[in-house]
């Protein structure tokens, strides 16, 4: 069972910054191939829907009128007497932003901030990896004072900033993550949402759905951290960070109920995510090494998979 | 140390118990916690009753324990268990007007009394002295009523039950001049209650110094018809006093019998005359009742009948004779109006309630030694009696429970200020922000 930390202690003391350093190390190599093919553009890492004349040969189609001459396969037309359009998939990249959640909420457990902490290397991880595929990646922070933007760029530094862009963010108050989800579907053709999805859910996953339906690659990840999924036997009065009007006792009578409500609801978010074609997963504080969560998150499915 | 009402004080110990275990039983605000995922929780009063391994207000918790103890054993009342002796003695003290020689019979209690004895002194009622009898005894006042063996007797009993905790056996001891009049009709019934044999003290009385009685006489008038009545008297016993139907009386020669003023037509002596003179229908003396018109003419103002003793009364109650002592004997004073005319006069209800006009006078009455039967019944037979036979007190005080009450009383209060200052120190507590609150 985990054990319970005491909010009053001062979480500057107890918090560690992340060895960011370590997790590059340990992501490097890894490729983060799209879930489908791309829209065409520079020409990247990710299969593009544009078929043009790359030297990777897919498949021949008969020349109609109006195409190009060059691209006829001269050596197959001497063979065969019929004129071949050689055809070739185009390959492209795939913008990456990733919308981190500064609530109060990813503020847990204190003085640990175990949440934060996961939801931070998961970002940078996601990042380096995104980058290592030569994909520009950018970074929206939604904390409560304003959404930190750092737009998709290719160029080394980009995770430095980002780095300390999140270095600089202490996660509290209340505020929607709708907006950083827009203005990163603006940016991006890949978004990865790190949240808690404790805060406006439901526009979170219109937003999302509006942004699936526009051909964008959405990720979700879920943070959790143990003492919710598991929270102590005693009898503590729990209050929210985000609403200061929910203030509950949590007896042992009473955590059964918590226990069957909580797992309703990550059950509940979970279906609706992955049935609006998100790429949904969870990340719960301590189980796995971040460098881990990133290779699951990064691992290739779908279209990719099989590529 | 043993209770009176042991149940008090075993059902404070269960109410003592109690208080214990609600001290353990606390509701209070547990404590507060951030739970990002707190909207899952139910939503509970705020305040949870939980278990405490140890109380929080131990002062608080014990002042209540002494409070409801302390009561307990108050109202079970506490007394220090006595060493129980062989032998206790009740010493029956008598300070009637029996009594001539006081000082013999203080001498005489003083060398029976021991330490731990009950000393009950009696004349026409009794009391059981308390504490140390000693001085008591030394400093005992005899007076000038009628001694009452049974009032005493039955005292004995009372001191007799004080007295079964401390003793294997007890001795009835009566110092007494054994006078006539002391005894009475339940004297002997009463002292049957007491189970065992009495040692009898007898002081020298009053009686000893008795003489023989003189015959009835009367000095009148030729054709007083009370005449009459007063030779018939003569044959009752008793009727030995003097009628002096007219003229002064000077009480020097009441001698040591009773001189009788009985004015035919004068008034009577301490009397004054009626503003309405009355009819009333008997008057009695003693056992004697006469039924018979009488005018009342006379009557005895209540400043004449202090330091009298009314020796006869009409039948509403008023006084018709008086007694006033003298050095040697006494003067009585009647008001008792006596019709020429009539039978009266040879009425044999009449010629008792003369006779028991003319009888002793009351110290008199009081020298009378009783016969010696009645004597040896008192003193009874067989062994001591046994401290079974007498049934343990109800009445018994504990000088503990006072002051258990006290230390009670002081608890509540001091239980009052303490609770009073928690609160006030909880408020400021909660107004601090401090999330724990106690409020048992």
């Amino acid at each position: 069972m985990a054990r319970w930390k005491d909010g009053r202690e001062s979480r500057a003391a107890r918090f560690e910054e992340p060895d960011y350093a370590a997790l590059l190390d340990s992501v490097r190599g890894i490729r983060w191939p799209a879930r489908s093919a791309v829209r065409g553009g520079i020409p990247g890492a990710h299969t593009s829907r544009m078929r043009g004349s790359s030297a990777e040969f897919t498949e021949y189609r008969p020349y109609r009128q109006g195409d190009d001459l060059r691209r006829i396969d001269w050596k197959l037309f001497a063979r065969s007497d019929r004129a071949y359009i050689r055809l070739s998939n185009d390959r492209a990249i795939l913008p990456t932003t990733i919308v981190l959640d500064a609530s109060a909420s990813m503020a847990f457990p204190l003085p640990s901030l175990g949440k934060w902490s996961l939801a931070a290397q998961a970002a940078i991880g996601l990042a380096a990896v995104a980058r290592n595929s030569a994909d520009p990646v950018g970074l929206v922070i939604a904390r409560a004072s304003e959404i930190v933007q750092i737009p998709p760029r290719t160029r080394q530094s980009v995770i430095n900033e980002m780095v300390r862009a999140i270095s600089e963010t202490n996660p509290s108050g209340d505020h929607p993550i709708t907006p950083a989800i827009d203005a990163a579907a603006r940016m991006s053709g890949r978004i990865v949402l790190i949240t808690d999805f404790l805060g406006d859910s439901e526009d979170l996953l219109a937003s999302a759905s509006r942004a699936v339906v526009a051909g964008k690659e959405i990720h979700a990840l879920h943070v959790l951290a143990p003492e919710e999924i598991d929270p102590p036997r005693e009898t503590v009065l729990v209050s929210d960070p985000e609403r200061t009007d929910i203030r509950r006792p949590l007896t042992p009578e009473a955590r059964d109920s918590y226990l069957a409500a909580f797992s309703a609801w990550r059950e509940r978010t979970a279906h609706d995510w992955s049935e609006s074609g998100v790429l949904y997963s969870v990340a719960i504080v301590g189980d796995e090494a971040p460098d881990h969560l990133v290779r699951r998150i990064a691992a290739p499915r779908g279209v990719a998979a099989t590529a | 140390m043993m209770f009176l009402a042991p149940g008090f004080f075993f059902a404070s110990l269960v109410v003592a118990a109690a208080v214990v275990a609600l001290h353990f039983i606390v509701t209070r605000q547990p404590r507060a916690g951030v739970l990002p995922t707190a909207r899952f929780v139910p939503n509970l009063p705020a305040n949870a009753t939980a278990r405490a391994t140890r109380p929080s207000d131990l002062l608080l918790m014990l002042l209540r324990v002494l409070v409801v103890l302390a009561a307990g054993a108050a109202l079970a009342k506490p007394i220090v268990k006595p060493s129980r002796s062989a032998e206790a003695r009740v010493i029956l003290m008598d300070v009637s007007r029996s009594v001539s020689d006081s000082s013999a019979l203080r001498d005489s209690v003083r060398g029976l009394y021991r330490n731990h004895d009950a000393v009950v002194m009696f004349d026409s009622s009794a009391r059981v002295v308390a504490g140390n009898a000693v001085d008591s005894i030394r400093t005992a006042g005899f007076t000038r009523v009628r001694g009452n063996l049974s009032a005493a007797l039955v005292a004995a009993m009372r001191a007799g039950s004080s007295l079964r905790d401390r003793a294997d056996s007890i001795e009835l001891v009566i110092v007494s001049p054994f006078a006539a009049e002391e005894l009475d009709e339940a004297t002997d019934s009463v002292r049957s209650l007491w189970k065992g044999r009495a040692r009898l003290v007898n002081v020298r009385g009053s009686a000893d110094s008795l003489r023989g009685s003189t015959a009835l006489e009367i000095t009148t008038t030729a054709n007083d018809p009370l005449q009459i009545t007063a030779l018939k008297s003569r044959d009752l016993p008793g009727a030995t006093g003097m009628i002096v139907r007219s003229g002064l009386v000077d009480p020097a020669n009441a001698s040591d019998r009773a001189l009788i003023q009985w004015p035919a037509a004068e008034r009577p002596r301490f009397a004054v005359e009626r503003s309405v003179r009355d009819t009333i229908g008997g008057v009695i003396a003693g056992d004697a009742l006469v039924v018979a018109a009488f005018e009342r003419r006379w009557s005895y103002p209540e400043d004449s009948i202090r330091g009298s003793e009314v020796v006869a009364r009409w039948i509403d109650g008023q006084p018709a004779a008086l007694e006033t002592a003298t050095a040697t004997g006494c003067v009585r004073s009647v008001a008792v109006p006596v019709a020429p005319v009539g039978d009266l006069v040879i009425r044999r209800d009449f010629v008792r309630f003369v006779a028991a006009l003319a009888g002793d006078c009351a110290s008199r009455t009081a020298m009378r030694t009783a016969d010696a039967q009645a004597v040896a019944r008192l003193a009874g037979s067989g062994g001591l009696a046994s401290r079974d036979a007498f049934r343990p007190r109800g009445d018994i005080r504990s000088d503990l429970a006072p002051w258990l009450l006290g230390i009670a009383i002081a608890a509540a209060i001091a239980e009052l200020f303490v609770r009073r200052r928690k609160t006030a120190d909880a408020t400021a507590l909660k107004e601090g922000n401090v999330p724990e609150k106690r409020a048992a």
